[in-house]
């Protein structure tokens, strides 16, 4: 057997917000310390048109790509200044308003909190992004 | 007398090189204490700070000796150094003597973040889902591995039997282990009573190790309640279970005062593959 191979899990209190963000009707993901999405929650399912299973980890540019999110301008938001990259770098809550793209094609005004999650001195381990959409067709979804 | 035993968790491994390891110190380390040799050179490992993990520190022998060398081993803490922790029990109104006035030679060491050597073992240690900071230890004697994790509640938050491993607490630590010490304190049909206070179903229990593909599971950290006739249902139980998801039944045992086991690499895999 000896001592641990490869790392295969998550780090606990990644593993906690999971479980924490599971229970929750509020749409929200999960990233990991370097933005990679690790996980959403049904309610981010439902906005986006489209549950965490049939999409499964992303980059951040991958996540950019495919759902946004948009500027005012309707021009994709750069990576450094999204709320989760800024809330990671930065060790502190971050929010911002914009819009995103569901897999359906259509676009919701969104505000989104991302919050880090820091369990040691060594930084982040990742951040929880909650969601609060703003239009009246994201809040029927 | 029990047969089960009534005190709290205290575990020693004996390693062929000769040397041990004490996991925690809850009242069982007091007789444990007293058959230990002169001059011992003691390393115990805690994994959490609750009062019937630590209680027994103020009862064990070799504390009152000037010849013994006992290192501490506990969770770091942003609040305060682990000696500082545990001198709030060692210290008035609830203690007779303070940490600085014990005759042994002890030391407090906070848990690295990687795996260390202790002697001829080698240890690592991780986080695990409880109330409160918790470790669990993965111990590795050449090629045979304990995995110790007394207080855990994997499955809080999660569908223990379809989540993928990176989401299961305690996975990387319980991996594959030769035995598995893990919590089962409540039955199945306790358990709804007692979500969130971070311990363990009897199906959760055995659903966590045989998801890690534990080769032999030793069922810890029994709830004072169950009587001994009750407990032995209770391992019967478990066992059939443990059949019912295509486990060797013999391979899952009670934690029993006083109880010993040989832990050898097995040929067979008791778990059930993930």
């Amino acid at each position: 057997m000896g001592t641990m191979a490869a790392r295969a899990q998550k780090p606990l209190e990644l593993i906690l917000a999971r479980n924490l963000l599971t229970s929750l009707s509020t749409p929200a993901f999960l990233v990991d310390e370097k933005a990679e999405l690790v996980f959403y929650n049904e309610a981010a399912g439902a906005l986006l048109g489209r549950p965490f299973e049939d999409v499964g980890r992303m980059s951040p540019q991958k996540w950019i790509a495919t759902y946004g999110p948009f500027g005012e301008d309707g021009e994709p938001m750069a990576l450094d200044d999204l709320p989760t990259t800024r809330a990671i770098r930065d060790g502190r809550p971050a929010h911002a308003s914009f819009r995103i793209r569901s897999a359906g094609g259509t676009e919701h005004e969104i505000a989104s909190s991302a919050f880090p999650i820091v369990a040691s001195e060594e930084g982040s381990s990742g951040a929880m992004i909650l969601f609060w959409p703003t239009d009246e067709k994201a809040k029927s979804t | 007398m029990n047969r089960y035993g009534g005190n709290t968790s205290s575990v020693q491994l004996l390693f062929d090189s000769g040397e041990q390891l004490l996991l925690d110190s809850g009242t069982g380390i007091r007789t444990l204490g007293l058959s230990l040799a002169a001059s011992p050179h003691v390393n115990i490992l805690l994994t959490h700070l609750h009062l019937d993990h630590i209680q027994g520190l103020m009862f064990f022998p070799p504390c009152f000796r000037a010849d013994a060398e006992i290192t501490i081993w506990g969770p770091a803490s942003p609040e305060a150094l682990l000696e500082d922790r545990i001198a709030r029990y060692i210290s008035a109104p609830l203690s007779p003597v303070e940490v600085r006035e014990l005759p042994c030679s002890v030391s407090f060491r906070d848990t690295p973040p990687s795996e260390w050597r202790i002697g001829s073992a080698t240890v690592v240690c991780e986080a695990v889902n409880h109330r409160g900071p918790t470790l669990g230890f993965r111990v590795t004697e050449g090629d045979t591995t304990v995995c110790y994790i007394p207080d855990h509640e994997p499955v809080l938050g999660t569908e223990l039997a379809s989540v993928d491993p990176e989401w299961i607490s305690g996975f990387d630590l319980a991996r594959d282990a030769d035995l598995l010490i893990h919590d089962c304190q409540y039955t199945d049909e306790e358990y709804p009573d007692h979500v969130g206070w971070g311990h363990s179903g009897m199906s959760d229990a055995l659903t966590f190790a045989s998801r890690v593909g534990a080769q032999r599971l030793l069922l810890f950290h029994h709830d004072p309640l169950h009587s001994d006739d009750f407990l032995d249902r209770f391992h019967g139980a478990a066992r059939e279970r443990w059949a019912s998801l295509g486990g060797d039944p013999a391979l899952v045992e009670m934690a029993m005062e006083g109880g010993e086991l040989e832990v050898s690499p097995a040929a067979t895999r008791a778990g059930v593959p993930a």
